[in-house]
């Protein structure tokens, strides 16, 4: 179902942003072309919500160095938001699906997995961005709804472009970092930084319990399923609920043992863990220099 | 004549765009990365910073009154991720999951949550690409101060009024979740200000093009944050009383 609708999104918003600019074979052919795309491709399951944190510890990117990676995206992330040119986020669209695919070893259709959801959120803002009301009919495109028109204007549509596409390059870079970066190695760049140190350590503990929690949570699940506990919306809320607040109790429990036990072992304050050495290599370096050039020069072209 | 076909049927699509695709929010309603100007991010980065340093501060005299408190806040910031990223039952039958910032909000007060606020936007960014980077600051306030804050501030004003306890908790996160929403659809209105009408247009359209979410969806999590206070109360009611001197 969400595989259909996520289809017709893509017909429809490819649709509307291109209509009047390509042949209506073309734009039939793209729209529907996209569509099929993105929906054979996709395999995003809410079963696997931390799918990206295996991605990242088995990614063949996980040796480039995380200070150089996590610092380079980000600042290709600013360059393409603050770029005046498609061609920015097109250019970082493809050459981090690439990277991703053969320098990183990541499946096309895990890749296009982690994208969905942010493609989903661009598509219904790409609408409101694209649509103007207006009390007339002054577009390209128009439609009246309870006496409101809704329009289509060649400005709408480029502004649309724009947004998205930066928009699709920022997500795509997002993409690669997260999936080619284990949460550890983002938060030792983050001590790195000079992050307050209380915060590292919440970070860390943060992220150990989520594991300890959706595991819980996943048994709690299945306890609840084997009991008729999802058979009507009623009972799903209640269940959900009661497995929510079980949830949270027992998460306050296990955290005082875990204060017990880490202070029986002389824990006093900071966490400390062992890190992987990385070493910076010149083509690292090169390959990092020659994205920004490229990126920030493409800023420079017309639209 | 083919191209007036073509016209209906585009503008069929826009109605069938409102009816049957827009529902398909994903949950809560993180803006995501690269969708707002740079300029606006910073902006936004900047407002939240003030909350931030109150809820650091806040933080480090708790660290300093009980070491046993980082373990809990942990959890609980685990907690927070875990329950924003399942799917929870959703009337329009669109992907939706809980915030989770109110129910924090009336348990360990505005400045504590701002913090697990925006360690979770950084989870959520790396570990389920929902929101992102450059928009950190802005998600930061939607949800992790604006929707706190009136939560809060409503759970306490209806404590004073002697409100019954789960009618006031449900108004609470109920019209806290819908602030957020209003506060995102506003953000994303002053980025992408409308080409006719300006502001004022474009956060009407944002906030029609997500309303069959997100109206449902709070209404939802404050049944939900309900009901988790209730289970609480019967069988985690020591550990409630032990966040109790988190509140702010």
């Amino acid at each position: 179902m969400f595989n259909v609708i996520t289809a017709l999104l893509i017909v429809m918003f490819t649709g509307l942003s291109l209509y009047g600019r390509v042949s209506i074979l073309l734009l039939a052919c793209v729209s529907v072309g996209m569509a099929v795309f993105l929906t054979y491709f996709n395999s995003h399951s809410h079963n696997e919500e931390l799918s990206i944190d295996i991605m990242a510890q088995t990614s063949r990117l996980r040796d480039f160095h995380p200070v150089l990676k996590f610092w380079t995206l980000i600042a290709l992330l600013f360059i393409c938001v603050a770029s005046k040119s498609v061609y920015t986020g097109i250019f970082l669209s493809i050459m981090m699906m690439t990277l991703s695919k053969f320098a990183g070893g990541l499946k096309l259709h895990n890749y296009i997995g982690v994208l969905i959801v942010p493609i989903r959120f661009l598509l219904i803002g790409g609408l409101a961005l694209l649509l103007e009301t207006s009390p007339e009919p002054m577009g390209i495109v128009n439609c009246n709804i309870f006496g409101i028109w809704l329009c289509v204007t060649p400005i709408s549509q480029i502004k649309t472009a724009l947004v998205i596409s930066r928009a699709f390059g920022a997500v795509s870079c997002l993409c690669l970092l997260s999936t080619s970066t284990p949460m550890p190695d983002i938060i030792a760049v983050l001590r790195k930084a000079h992050c307050p140190e209380f915060i590292i350590d919440l970070m860390y503990l943060i992220y150990r319990y989520i594991f300890i929690l959706t595991s819980l949570h996943h048994e709690m699940h299945n306890a609840a399923k084997s009991r008729l506990g999802f058979k009507d919306y009623r009972t799903s809320l209640r269940s959900t609920a009661m497995i929510y607040a079980s949830l949270l109790g027992r998460s306050f429990q296990f955290a005082g043992k875990n204060f017990d036990a880490m202070e029986s072992r002389c824990y006093d304050t900071g966490i400390s863990f062992l890190q992987r050495d990385h070493q910076i290599s010149p083509i690292q370096v090169f390959v990092c220099a020659v994205i920004m050039i490229v990126s920030a020069g493409l800023h420079f072209l017309p639209l | 004549m083919k191209r007036s076909i073509m016209k209906k049927l585009l503008t069929l699509s826009i109605i069938a765009a409102a009816f049957i695709a827009l529902p398909m929010g994903a949950g809560a309603m993180h803006i995501m990365e690269g969708y707002i100007p740079v300029g606006y991010s910073i902006a936004w980065g900047v407002v939240s910073i003030p909350f931030l340093v109150v809820g650091t501060n806040r933080l480090k005299k708790i660290f300093a009154d009980n070491r046993r408190s980082v373990m809990l806040l942990a959890m609980a910031g685990a907690f927070i991720f875990v329950i924003s990223s399942l799917k929870i039952p959703s009337v329009t039958g669109s992907c939706s999951h809980m915030t989770g910032t109110g129910l924090a909000a009336m348990l360990f007060g505005v400045g504590t949550t701002s913090i697990l606020a925006i360690i979770v936007l950084i989870f959520q960014a790396s570990l389920l690409a929902h929101g992102g980077y450059t928009t950190l600051g802005a998600n930061t306030f939607s949800m992790g101060i604006a929707g706190p804050l009136l939560t809060w501030l409503l759970f306490k004003a209806g404590k004073k009024m002697k409100i019954n306890r789960m009618a006031n908790a449900f108004i609470a996160s109920s019209l806290g979740g819908l602030f957020t929403y209003c506060v995102t659809a506003f953000q994303l209105a002053l980025a992408h200000p409308s080409e006719i009408g300006g502001v004022a247009a474009s956060f009407n359209q944002f906030i029609f093009v997500f309303a069959p979410t997100q109206i449902p969806l709070a209404i939802v999590e404050g049944l939900l944050t309900v009901l988790i206070l209730m289970g609480m109360e019967s069988y985690a009611s020591r550990e409630l009383a032990e966040i109790s001197f988190m509140e702010a």
